[in-house]
């Protein structure tokens, strides 16, 4: 068991990490192409707490608190730019992100932070904590949703301007959708940290930042349970493709197509027309 | 909504239900990560066909034990994301008597822990991380570490060439940061002063600027640490910038394709390596002829790492006489062996110690220049 | 001397940034996509000059030869990636783009080796002095001369010619311009022709300056062209070009007296950032 466990777990911490962009890209429509920056402060931070001897629950609000910080730091910043000028500007804070890192001897520079102490619960602890967090991080994008803070984002996503004559306080939302969604990828790299115990600089670039966006977009732009189910697939599939081998990237790469090219409205679309197609019948 | 459940379960059976093909029971396995996919599949290709030679001849020569070995293969795309699953996926679906890395350096480490806390041993072939012996007993390293090379790189250029002013171009990486920290330390003991230190990306293979500069710092030698696709265009551009100093690298140009590369600009180029391609050792020569029938290239480093890591694995194996993890451990740490890369044996921390083989190019193949065997020099850390 | 030197090693980069840029601009300003399989016909391009070349001994054969499959292959990604997706979010494309870009890496990797390949005899090795001190490479002088070549080929193409005038209308108001006769489908496969061969173009110039064409060649490009065209005001040509040229320049100085502190990349991207904070639009503004 102990290896579906460790997949299982990579899984619940990849839906974690997708349901935080979730938040900032699918919720409040701002692309985000750097959100691995905010995965790698958390797992940092976490890290080097958790080698202090502080226990891993604990790092979890410095974790987030941690990155939620540099959240809000970037969305006032990008609260300058919009569409893919942000985009692009989100992407420059992964690329910032890293080489800053690199040249901390404090934070391992390129040696990168290794011995990361081993949680004292155990895999099946992880497990369990992970499952715990996304399912904490769930009911919160859940109520976030249906809340009326729910219906500002979708209004900024729609159309800032009218959102703006709408009377709805534009900067005041994004940053709100920066804070919890970059707060949410703090936490997911607290747990990546004490999953995979070795954090180096090459673990939160800008490859990473776009799997996990390929993972929201696919799943469905906005969509809740698309982007869990996107997320989880999409994160094993390396681990499921051993089979193939040498034509897993060449697999993946034309899977990212197929997707957008036959649903681009993602796995939620798709379940929609089905649902639709059953209601007809 | 029952179609995609199906997808769902049929990709859970194909992840979970492991190996497709049927192993023998009876086969001694050995686990094997390497990638095969993506920015560091060109090393993880020959690390592969050096393992998989590696047991082609042990087999052939009647195997171990009474036993015939089996490499279980699995891709990591050189990501401790990846390589941490698939340890534990060796470990306890796979049941492997021991680890070997073909990987670099951030998947060894990730898998090196799993390894030491399961008691399996495991070896890193060729990936120079400082720390990943550090993981634990049953963790060992048949290549040199990063500091250790990079000392026997400020000898060369300070004691045996004569060079004193040197420029050291550094890749930005745990390679080139170990390699550059060794050679600082050993640098005064040489008499070698270091004029400048020019940091460089392992994406980039555009070097003007930096050349620029260093035609201005006029040097004595030029220390560029970096891998066989970074070495060969900046040995290539150096020498188009008319810059004819001397150039000393590392293991990581040890490739007949830096030579492909860099063209007539690779001639006199000067490596700290562990394969010394006009050895009279019969263990290397085979190696050498052996690899080269099987891949269809000329051996490299990196291949000979994974054939001399899977050597010291069958060794012990011999010597211990059962697959217990435990005696296996304390027969790898009592290793002495001929391999392709040298008279291997470890240090109490599971460091190699061995020496180091200088080559240099001369007409379009890596040859020998010298030896450097000096035991305190090159000592590796021990704890 | 030092300086003149990081400057003109600044322009020669310079010079290949604006040969990639150039097209990804282009189909921006068209489509407002981003266009990050570009990338994977930059390598393309470096692999078909590598193979002509050593098959036919001939460069400039190699480098037409590029040019024109690569061009073709570009128009032909038209058809397949974006066309289908014209409707839909531009996030959409930019997804099925990247997965393109993934799968062409591993394409090139099993057809061609993960070793990559190289020239058997580089042609254009000779050196020129071109100040005291400072020589460079016919390979070099050839970078830039073929970039401004080029460049100014289709600058003078937009502005004295019936379809240079009619792809400017389309970019500035598609609707209006198909309404007077313009058949924007032709601008939109004229765009992607251009660029693409001149990604070509630098596809076999970087391979033969690095001597290597790799599967991943394309990965730097592929987001720092992102980042010039963006730094240049997202479809604005002139500003893709003048942001080429600074980011050469700035990486060429930084990389000798920042390295130290950032990376390339990071150097580059602090730029961007800098300039976006102060002027959200980009380098110069959409014309």
């Amino acid at each position: 068991m102990a290896y579906e466990i460790v997949v299982l777990t990579n899984m619940a911490i990849a839906v974690l990490f997708a349901l935080s962009l979730n938040v900032i890209t699918g919720f409040c429509g701002q692309v985000s192409l750097g959100h691995a920056a905010f995965l790698g402060i958390g797992a940092y931070t976490s890290a080097m707490l958790s080698k202090e001897g502080v226990p891993l629950i604990i790092t979890f609000i410095p974790a987030m608190g941690m990155a939620a910080l540099i959240g809000l730091i970037v969305g006032v910043a990008s609260l300058r730019v919009r569409h893919d000028f942000l985009a692009i500007t989100t992407m420059g804070v992964v690329f910032l992100f890293t080489g800053i890192v690199r040249k901390q001897e404090i934070l391992g520079g390129e040696i990168g932070i290794a011995g990361i102490p081993a949680p004292d619960f155990g895999r099946v602890g992880l497990f369990a904590t992970s499952l715990l967090c996304v399912l904490a991080y769930l009911l919160l994008t859940i109520w976030i949703r249906r809340s009326w803070t729910g219906f500002a984002f979708d209004s900024i996503a729609e159309d800032e301007d009218t959102a703006r004559l709408l009377g709805i306080n534009v900067p005041k939302f994004k940053l709100f959708a920066f804070v919890v969604g970059t707060a949410g990828a703090g936490l997911a790299g607290a747990l990546y940290a004490h999953q995979v115990r070795f954090i180096g600089p090459d673990s939160f670039g800008f490859v990473e930042s776009i799997s996990v966006l390929a993972m929201v977009i696919v799943g469905g732009i906005g969509s809740i349970w698309g982007v869990i189910l996107a997320a989880a697939f999409l994160s094993a599939l390396p681990q499921f493709f051993q089979v193939i081998d040498d034509y897993k990237l060449l697999v993946y790469g034309l899977l990212l197509f197929g997707a957008m090219r036959f649903a681009p409205e993602g796995i939620d679309g798709l379940l929609k027309k089905i649902v639709r197609r059953r209601a007809v019948k | 909504m029952k179609k995609y459940l199906k997808t769902i379960m049929l990709s859970g059976i194909l992840a979970f239900g492991g190996t497709v093909v049927p192993a023998v029971a009876d086969n001694i396995k050995i686990g094997f990560n390497v990638p095969l996919t993506g920015f560091a599949a060109a090393d993880g290709q020959s690390a592969l066909h050096g393992a998989e030679l590696a047991v082609k001849q042990v087999n052939g020569s009647g195997g171990v034990n009474g036993k015939m070995l089996e490499l279980v293969v699995y891709d990591d795309q050189a990501s401790p994301k990846e390589s941490a699953p698939l340890a534990v996926k060796m470990i306890t679906k796979d049941g492997v008597v021991a680890g070997i890395s073909g990987s670099y350096s951030g998947a060894t480490r990730a898998a090196a822990t799993i390894f030491a806390e399961a008691k399996v041993p495991y070896i890193s072939a060729y990936a120079i991380h400082p720390d990943i012996t550090r993981a634990g007993d049953y963790v060992f390293r048949t290549s040199f570490m990063g500091e250790v090379q990079g000392r026997a790189g400020a000898k060369l250029i300070g004691e045996m060439l004569g060079k004193k002013r040197v420029v050291m171009v550094t890749l930005n990486n745990d390679f080139g940061k170990s390699l550059a920290a060794g050679f600082k330390e050993q640098a005064k003991n040489f008499g070698v002063s270091v004029l400048a230190e020019y940091d460089y990306s392992i994406k980039d293979r555009e070097f003007g600027p930096i050349i620029s500069k260093i035609k201005a710092d006029k040097p004595d030698a030029i220390y560029a640490s970096g891998y066989f696709f970074t070495a060969g265009p900046m040995v290539s551009q150096i020498r188009a910038a008319g810059l004819s100093q001397p150039i000393i690298g590392q293991e990581g140009y040890d490739s007949q394709k830096f030579i492909e590369i860099a063209g007539k600009a690779s001639e006199g180029v000067m490596i700290t390596t562990s394969l010394d391609r006009d050895s009279s050792s019969p263990e290397t020569k085979d190696f050498i002829s052996g690899f080269a029938k099987k891949a269809g290239y000329p051996a490299d480093m990196v291949a000979a790492s994974g054939h001399t890591a899977l050597l010291v694995v069958a060794d012990a194996l011999k010597r211990a006489g059962s697959n217990d993890a435990a005696a296996l451990r304390d027969a790898i740490s009592k290793t002495s062996l001929s391999a392709s890369t040298g008279k291997i044996s470890f240090n109490a921390l599971g460091e190699v110690q061995k020496d180091v083989q200088v080559q240099v190019v001369k007409g379009g193949n890596w040859h020998h220049h010298s030896v450097i065997s000096d035991a305190v020099l090159l000592a590796p850390p021990s704890k | 001397m030092l300086f003149f030197d990081l400057c003109i090693q600044g322009v020669i980069q310079g010079a290949i940034y604006a040969l990639i840029a150039l097209g990804l601009t282009l189909v921006y300003g068209l489509l407002r996509i981003l266009h990050v399989a570009h990338a994977a016909l930059f390598t393309l391009g470096g692999y078909i000059g590598v193979i002509v070349t050593n098959g036919s001994g001939s460069f400039l054969l190699a480098l037409f030869t590029s040019m024109l499959i690569v061009a073709v292959v570009g128009m032909s990604s038209y058809t397949i990636i974006y066309k289908p997706l014209l409707n839909r979010a531009p996030l959409i494309s930019l997804i099925a783009s990247i997965g393109i870009f993934i799968a062409s890496e591993e394409l090139f990797r099993i057809f061609f080796g993960a070793y990559g390949l190289s020239y058997i005899n580089p042609p254009l090795q000779g050196q020129i002095e071109i100040l005291s001190g400072v020589s460079l490479s016919h390979a070099r002088i050839l970078v830039v001369v073929l970039a401004i070549g080029l460049l100014s080929g289709v600058g003078w193409l937009a502005i004295n010619t019936r379809v240079g005038i009619a792809a400017r209308a389309t970019v500035i108001d598609p609707q209006m311009a198909a309404s007077s006769g313009i058949n924007v489908e032709i601008i939109r496969y004229g765009s992607f022709f251009i660029g693409s061969a001149f990604a070509g173009a630098a596809g076999v110039m970087v391979s033969l300056l690095n001597n290597l064409v790799e599967p991943t060649m394309g990965a730097v490009p592929s987001y720092k062209a992102l980042a010039i065209i963006v730094l240049g005001g997202l479809g604005n040509v002139r500003g893709a070009l003048v942001a080429s040229l600074a980011l050469g320049i700035i990486e060429s100085f930084g990389t000798i007296y920042v390295g130290h502190l950032l990376d390339r990349d990071s150097i580059a991207f602090a730029f961007l950032i800098m300039v976006l904070m102060v002027r959200p639009q980009g380098l110069l503004a959409r014309g």
